[in-house]
């Protein structure tokens, strides 16, 4: 292995608000201060602007004119409780549109502490070598990567490999088989602190890091000092209210805890809210094999190595993720969220659990987000590619993309290819990007927010609310179009801001119900930066992020016309409810009226 | 045919409730019925609240119930042959607007401490 450059000392040239470009067709680095117009920004504030003035929006997302950003959020570092999240920002290769995708795990905090607001990486190099980019406080070096953790090799033991090299304490981002193959539904895995993988999960910019030759950046946050507090006491004491209002909240207590995200399967079962055999219907017979409450049930009583709670980075208080063992008590996964489960388990009519968690591994191994994957899949089934509810060959096919053969390249493709690939007209997709686990015709709100977000089809696009416009929930009702477009305007607004805040979006429970909760993380932030910030000020950060999100994607060349539902739902009814997605174009429109 | 118990779909579709239970609820229902959903005979209307009563769930123990599928507040009238579900407070995510979670649960103050719509 050779060492390419050593390109500069961080703690001789600054100490904090660091933004770092490592260019990889001349393999070299610098770095700089964050340049004013972004002062202020974090997270997915500062990865869109960044990506809306540097990218070119005509760019083929895998050449050189593409360039992806990280940026750790606002309080992130800081000892705030869930503020661990790092975004990820660049022009998508599923979608064609701007795209953030953030994730938990350790880099963010390690990158905060380190004084890096933005670590950005452009061009790509000419040789045909994979590299891996080393942050530490003595410098950033690019190095080739090692051979065995090319080809094939899974995320879990490309960890090890580098931990060997690297030491345990660094932090990690990998692009996985997929990425490496630059397959539109590869993520950005994440390093968490016991060593397992976390994703920057939609949107295939594992691709677009793939295409820069970058197989890791590794970062050891060895030598930096905690991050500075303008008012320390300030801090800790909107910090205790903050940890108060989540902790209080029956979600963090009762919900999330105890049962993961996966509670939701028995709730929009209930609701016959939940996509089954690709999105023929809104109810199924077998959620219980696949719910929370048995995944729960089934974590306690297997014992070994499993758990309920965890939480996927360091000062996590809600503690959503689990670790799900075999039946002998080894760990298979974490991070099993609803969205899979629903994926595979409701849409693609696997009934079983286990078979599940290992396919659920099997994506996390070779670096594929986890929805999109599923998505294709029940679509193929749809499609015959794969015979319906057949976990065996799922995992099968997943596995085999860290080669990959004909078929696993086309599941990686994404739910829009696979359609073709099929000669389906009922392909769930917005912007070419799988629809998640709630079928607008009957969970209204979450249409318009999948129709009209800049990501493409995405539920975390529309998850928070600011405190002074709750009000607005009270009047809906999921099949009628009162008051929708203003609930999906509103939680688009609120989750741009929280976004940008470092913020784990869970945390919007405890501040949604609990307005002190909300005051909390604006004095968070405001106690950080010696800053005067209001509600107003960040629905207004809110609005700018996303406007800056949509210019983008105007320039790209899209219009209103791709804010859109797939066609099928204006016509298909979904039982149990037999509601078909009836908004006018124009009525959906008014969500971007703001 | 006990008050719980296998449903016959010949002779007790009129007379009973598919009754389930989330989050917590589930295990204590399975527990104590062997059985999800619980078919639970009720001999004419009956409210949320009375129906927990009955089954022994506490009362702070229900942030909303579905009935048919739909979100409704705890006092809200069952039916024999209604499909009705407890759901405890503990449901994360938009959906606890997008479900109407926040039009039906401003009478139960135990749960969420929001202002009702009528209090400005
Ligand atoms: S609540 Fe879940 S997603 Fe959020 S920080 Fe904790 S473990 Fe991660």
């Amino acid at each position: 292995m050779s060492f390419i450059r050593l390109s500069f000392k961080l703690k001789e040239v600054f100490f904090v608000n660091k933004f770092i470009r490592v260019n990889m067709e001349t393999l070299e680095v610098t770095v700089g201060t964050v340049p004013e117009k972004y002062a202020g920004l974090g997270g997915r504030a500062l990865t869109s602007n960044f990506v809306n003035d540097e990218v070119k929006p005509t760019c083929h997302p895998l050449g050189k004119n593409n360039k992806v950003i990280i940026a750790p959020g606002l309080l992130s570092g800081t000892t705030a409780p869930n503020s661990g999240r790092l975004s990820v920002g660049a022009k998508s290769p599923l979608t064609g549109t701007i795209k953030e995708s953030n994730t938990g795990g350790s880099s963010s905090q390690m990158l905060a502490k380190m004084g890096i607001k933005a670590l950005v990486i452009e061009g790509m190099p000419k040789e045909d070598k994979f590299y891996i980019i080393k942050v530490t406080m003595d410098g950033v070096t690019i190095e080739e990567a090692p051979s065995q953790i090319l080809g094939g090799c899974g995320n879990y033991e490309a960890i090890k490999v580098l931990n060997e090299k690297y030491g345990n304490h660094v932090g990690m981002a990998l692009t996985g088989p997929a990425g490496e193959y630059r397959l539109p539904s590869a993520n950005i895995s994440f390093k968490d602190p016991d060593g397992n993988i976390r994703s920057a999960g939609r949107g295939g910019l594992g691709a677009v890091l793939g295409s820069k030759k970058v197989k890791g950046i590794v970062i050891d946050s060895t030598g930096a000092s905690s991050v500075p507090i303008a008012d320390p006491e300030k801090f800790k004491a909107a910090s205790k209210v903050f940890a108060k209002a989540l902790l209080d909240h029956p979600v963090a207590g009762q919900g999330l805890a105890a049962y993961g995200t996966d509670v939701l399967v028995n709730i929009l079962n209930e609701a016959g809210g939940l996509p089954a055999n690709n999105f023929t219907a809104g109810r199924i017979d077998h959620n219980d094999n696949i719910s929370g409450e048995t995944m729960n049930a089934t974590i306690t009583e297997r014992g070994g190595e499993g758990k309920v709670s965890h939480g996927c980075h360091k000062g996590c208080i809600i503690r959503c993720s689990q670790w799900y063992p075999d039946k002998q008590g080894k760990y298979i996964t974490s991070g099993f969220e609803y969205e899979t489960i629903w994926g595979l388990g409701a849409d693609g009519g696997i009934k079983d659990l286990d078979i599940i968690a290992y396919i659920d591994r099997a994506m996390d191994d070779v670096g594929v987000d986890s929805i999109e994957t599923a998505v294709a899949v029940a679509t193929a089934m749809d499609g015959g590619l794969i015979p319906w509810g057949d976990g065996e060959a799922v995992l099968k096919i997943v596995q085999e993309m860290a080669k990959p053969t004909p078929l696993a390249r086309i599941i990686a493709s994404g739910t829009s290819v696979v359609g073709k690939v099929c000669g389906l007209f009922r392909v769930p997709v917005v912007k070419d990007q799988g629809i998640p686990a709630y079928d607008p015709r009957s969970v209204k709100g979450i249409g318009l927010t999948y129709a009209t977000t800049t990501m493409g089809a995405d539920h975390t696009a529309g998850y928070c609310i600011s405190g002074n416009i709750l009000k607005v929930g009270a009047d809906i009702d999921p099949l009628k179009k009162e008051g929708q477009v203003e609930y999906a305007r509103a939680m688009q607004i609120g989750t741009a801001a929280i976004d940008s805040s470092g913020m784990c979006l869970f945390v919007y429970f405890g501040i949604a119900d609990n307005p002190g909760g909300y005051q909390a993380l604006i004095d968070m932030i405001n106690a950080q930066y010696g800053l005067e910030l209001t509600a107003d000020d960040l629905d207004t950060l809110g609005k700018a992020v996303l406007k800056v999100e949509k210019d983008f994607n105007t320039r790209a060349g899209f219009t209103n016309h791709h804010d859109r539902l797939p066609e099928f739902m204006e016509y298909e009814p979904l039982p149990p409810h037999n509601e078909v997605w009836n908004f006018t174009p124009e009525e959906i429109d008014e969500v971007w009226n703001f | 045919m006990t008050k719980s118990g296998t449903f016959d779909p010949m002779t007790d579709e009129k007379k009973q409730l598919e009754i389930r239970g989330f989050l917590q609820l589930d295990a204590f229902l399975k527990k104590k019925y062997g059985t999800m959903p619980v078919f639970y005979e009720i001999d004419g209307p009956i409210t949320g609240i009375e129906l927990a009563k009955e089954l022994g769930i506490k009362r702070e123990d229900i942030e909303v119930i579905f009935v048919n599928g739909f979100v409704q507040e705890v006092n809200y009238t069952l039916n024999p042959g209604d499909r009705m579900a407890f759901l405890p407070p503990g449901c994360p995510g938009p959906y606890r607007i997008a479900l109407g979670f926040y039009g039906k649960n401003q009478d139960n103050a135990a749960n969420f401490k929001i202002q009702r719509k009528d209090s400005k």
